[in-house]
């Protein structure tokens, strides 16, 4: 049998090229396939002010479907991220009504976001209960206290300053919200891909049994996930408030689906343990694409919908066939002498 | 002899660039048990896989009652009287026993004959000489019963060549006597049965003529009574069968590094008592279910115990946790690779770095990846395990590899303590020759082990000393220099516990 010499037999382009999965190969070519029909039907699309719009429309989901990566790389799933969303713009609006300064407001509702998590954390990991079960009652919970805070009426007297902060650019053309989900996006990159918590993520996707009998802190590596994907999610709660300028107690209502299919598409399972963070922006830019796309090119949202559906059919599809041919090599590799 | 029941005449397998088989021919007759030996990747899998229409051979040919044959599929072969009983039984845990027999029995009609099914199964399980009901539920079948159940469903579908696949390697001693008897009853009514194991012992105890498989190749087939333990391994190997199971002199110190007093787990085991030395190798032996492992977990801080005392070095120490085990220098290799032991899909890298990850990590958590392709390189080498490289998935790499890749994960840990749980179940002879030479140079090193194993000749080969266990009692503990099969079996079996010498 032949052992190389190095212990990496790749050169560096290999190397480069290699790190990304079949399917994020797929992914990036249909996503450069879309921005160059786009930018062939349409003369606007290219410029700055639709792609950063393109990204603005969005902006909340795809801040979330960062964390909501690690979750699922976790093997697990939040489902209460659409409604933590609610609870924490409806907070804020509550707050803001009843003459709390939004330079307190918004602490506060990071709080709240960050309490929502310990509270999916405490029954996942202490009481061991499955977190979509968990996750699924706060989805209900959270949703009902947001409703029970703004009532039926929708708040929309937030300072101008506030608005502007949600829709005008903040540095060049940037708005806050871009910031934030460029410095999150590499905050994560860094986390899941470079350190050991990230490696921890993974091995828990991989087989949370192995991980505790190597002596991985599972559980408190679980419950940071559930924290963070609260208390960013009601952040983002916060900036679709200041984007919208207004709150009801159906803000972000149903965008947990969106997030997760975003998600998957990027090609992580939803089993755990595999997938990329590469991945999950690929995905993102592909939806943010397509939807800006046909509706540049006047196709209605329910084919948009219907054309995301069956790139996630594939993205489930894919993958398996890859194992089936992994099964191949693998029967191959013990047939070997 | 009578015409061959079952016929391979050159047959080959390629995948790829790989011949899994080179001109293969075997000769089956009915009523005979027909062993088929060799070391992993021998080609035994392909081997069966080409018998139950798994795979179609690249060329050669098979042939039943003198006609060629042609499976495509192992229903096909299946209706041709070949099946195959694997390891691990596939039964499917919400249906009974009987509905678990009769389960791939298709144009039946619309509807059941329950009656007449739950008879034919009574009548199917006393064929086989065992008692079990027909009417259990399958959840909580022992592993033994299960395979009695899938041997009851060949015999339902009329079968003439039956395929044990390594049947025995999770049973206890009690329990692969008793799958034993079953293929006797079965040779003598006709069947034939090819036994494919790692346990040579049990292929001298039942089998009438033995294939030796190497590299793809016939080796060798001759009757049982014509070869020795010794030939056997040295054709499979390839080598001079000397140099295995050879017993080694003691490493042990005089320093106790482990002192295990009274541990009880309510319900589990109870007042465990014993030693380890620097050095040494503590073996634990005993049948399946007499809660070795959990003795070991309890160490480890996975399951801890109730009551009793575990000292370490001479320190009392609370382990509450795989982390506190780790911490004091514990490390305990799991018999479960797939479950316990590894991320099948991480590469071999991540696998062996993870219990050490700290390590690897800079102040702020970044991980250092060249110090930890370093480290995998080292135990690539140090362990000889054969991947081309490092960044491979540990799944990819056959289960001696796997094993080893697990032990560098430990290793890396430079534990104290190092708990060994069946460290050879499942590998064939040569990556167990050197799983024992790698526990030896630990041991040499300083380290105490402990080894827990079903395989008697492995325990005598390792043990400076022998505790046997018993449905969670410590029965005795022997020395290894004068400790023989008979008298470990005898107490793990309960005869006699008053023989034990300490």
């Amino acid at each position: 049998m032949n052992i190389a010499e190095t212990g990496v037999a790749k050169s560096p382009l290999q190397k480069a090229v290699g790190h990304l999965t079949d399917w994020e190969g797929f992914l990036l070519a249909v996503l450069l396939v879309t921005i160059i029909a786009n930018a062939s039907m349409s003369d606007v699309f290219l410029t700055v002010n639709n792609q950063i719009n393109l990204f603005q429309l969005s902006i909340e989901k795809i801040i979330v479907a960062l964390i909501m990566t690690l979750i699922i790389i976790n093997a697990e799933i939040d489902l209460s991220v659409a409604s933590m969303m609610g609870l924490a713009a409806c907070a804020f609006g509550w707050l803001f009504h009843h003459d709390v300064p939004i330079g307190l407001a918004v602490p506060i509702v990071i709080l709240i976001g960050a309490l929502g998590g310990s509270f999916n954390a405490f029954f996942i990991t202490v009481m061991g209960l499955p977190s979509l079960v968990v996750t699924l009652a706060m989805l209900i919970g959270f949703r009902g206290l947001a409703r029970v805070l703004v009532e039926d009426r929708g708040i929309t007297d937030f300072p101008e300053w506030f608005d502007a902060l949600g829709q005008q650019p903040l540095i060049g053309p940037f708005p806050l919200a871009l910031l934030i989900f460029f410095a999150l996006l590499v905050f994560f990159i860094v986390v899941l891909h470079f350190t050991g918590f990230g490696r921890y993520v993974y091995m828990i996707g991989n087989n949370k049994e192995m991980a505790v009998y190597s002596g991985v802190a599972v559980n408190r590596i679980k419950a940071t996930l559930f924290i963070a994907s609260g208390t960013i999610s009601a952040l983002a709660g916060i900036l679709f408030a200041a984007r919208v300028g207004a709150v009801r107690g159906d803000v972000a209502l149903g965008f947990e689906l969106d997030i997760i299919t975003m998600v998957l598409l990027g090609g992580i399972s939803i089993f755990g343990g595999r997938g990329t963070l590469f991945g999950a922006v690929f995905a993102m830019l592909i939806v943010l694409n397509l939807r800006n796309g046909m509706a540049l090119a006047n196709i209605t949202h329910h084919l948009q919908t219907g054309v995301i559906g069956v790139l996630l059919i594939l993205s489930v599809l894919l993958p398996n066939m890859r194992g089936m041919i992994r099964q191949f090599r693998e029967s191959r590799a013990s047939a070997k002498s | 002899m009578a015409q061959p029941i079952l016929e391979l005449r050159g047959m080959s397998k390629n995948f790829g660039m790989t011949e899994a088989l080179k001109d293969f021919s075997l000769e089956i007759h009915p009523g005979e048990i027909h062993a088929v030996v060799g070391e992993n990747g021998a080609g035994k899998s392909t081997m069966i896989k080409i018998m139950t229409g798994v795979y179609q051979p690249s060329s050669g040919e098979m042939i039943m009652h003198g006609e060629r044959v042609d499976f495509h599929g192992t229903a096909e072969a299946q209706t041709r009287g070949v099946a195959a009983i694997y390891q691990e039984p596939m039964v499917f845990p919400d249906l009974d026993v009987a509905e678990n027999i009769f389960l791939s029995h298709q144009g039946l009609g619309m509807f059941m004959n329950w009656r007449r099914t739950y008879e034919d199964a009574r009548k199917l399980i006393a064929r086989l000489g065992v008692a079990l009901d027909e009417d259990r539920s399958a959840n909580g079948l022992t592993l033994a019963e299960q395979q009695t159940v899938e041997i009851a469903r060949a015999l339902s579908l009329n079968v003439k060549v039956l395929i044990m696949d390594e049947p025995t390697s999770s049973l206890s001693a009690h329990e692969v006597e008793k799958l034993m008897a079953i293929a006797r009853t079965l040779r003598a009514e006709g069947v034939a049965i090819i036994f494919i194991s790692h346990r040579l012992e049990e292929v001298f105890e039942v089998a009438d003529r033995v294939t030796v498989l190497r590299d793809g190749r016939l080796i060798s087939t001759r009757l049982i009574g014509d070869v020795t333990a010794d030939g056997l391994i040295s054709e499979m190997v390839g080598r001079d069968a000397s140099e295995f199971f050879a017993r080694s002199g003691t490493q042990r110190r005089d320093e106790v590094a482990l002192d295990v007093r009274d541990l009880t787990l309510d319900g589990v085991f109870s007042s465990i008592s014993f030693d380890v030395k620097e050095g040494e190798v503590l073996c634990f032996a005993g049948l399946v279910g007499a809660r070795r492992t959990d003795v070991a977990l309890s160490i480890f801080g996975v399951a801890p115990a109730d009551s009793g005392g575990i000292f370490v070095g001479s320190r009392k120490a609370s382990i509450r946790s795989a982390n506190d085990a780790m911490k004091l220098g514990i490390a305990y290799v799991s018999e479960d690779r797939r479950k316990l032991g590894l991320a099948m899909t991480m590469p071999v890298v991540a696998n062996a770095t993870l219990a050490t990850l700290r390590k690897y990590m800079s102040k702020i958590g970044i991980l250092n990846r060249s110090s930890e392709i370093e480290t995998a390189l080292k135990y690539r080498k140090r362990l000889n395990i054969r991947t081309p490289d490092v960044d491979r998935e540990v799944g990819d790499l056959s289960g001696g590899n796997q094993q080893k890749v697990m032990l560098a994960k430990w290793l890396d840990a430079d534990p104290r303590i190092l708990i060994f749980d069946e460290p050879t179940r499942g590998i064939d002879v040569g990556a167990k020759a050197e799983v024992h030479s790698i526990i030896h140079d630990l041991a040499k090193s300083g380290v105490a082990i402990i080894v827990i194993s079903s395989d008697l000749p492995e325990v005598l080969a390792l043990a400076d000393r022998i505790v046997v266990m018993r449905e969670g009692r410590q029965m005795g503990i022997f020395d290894g220099e004068t400790a023989t099969q008979e008298a470990i079996i005898r107490l793990a079996t309960g005869q006699s516990a008053n023989e034990a010498s300490a």
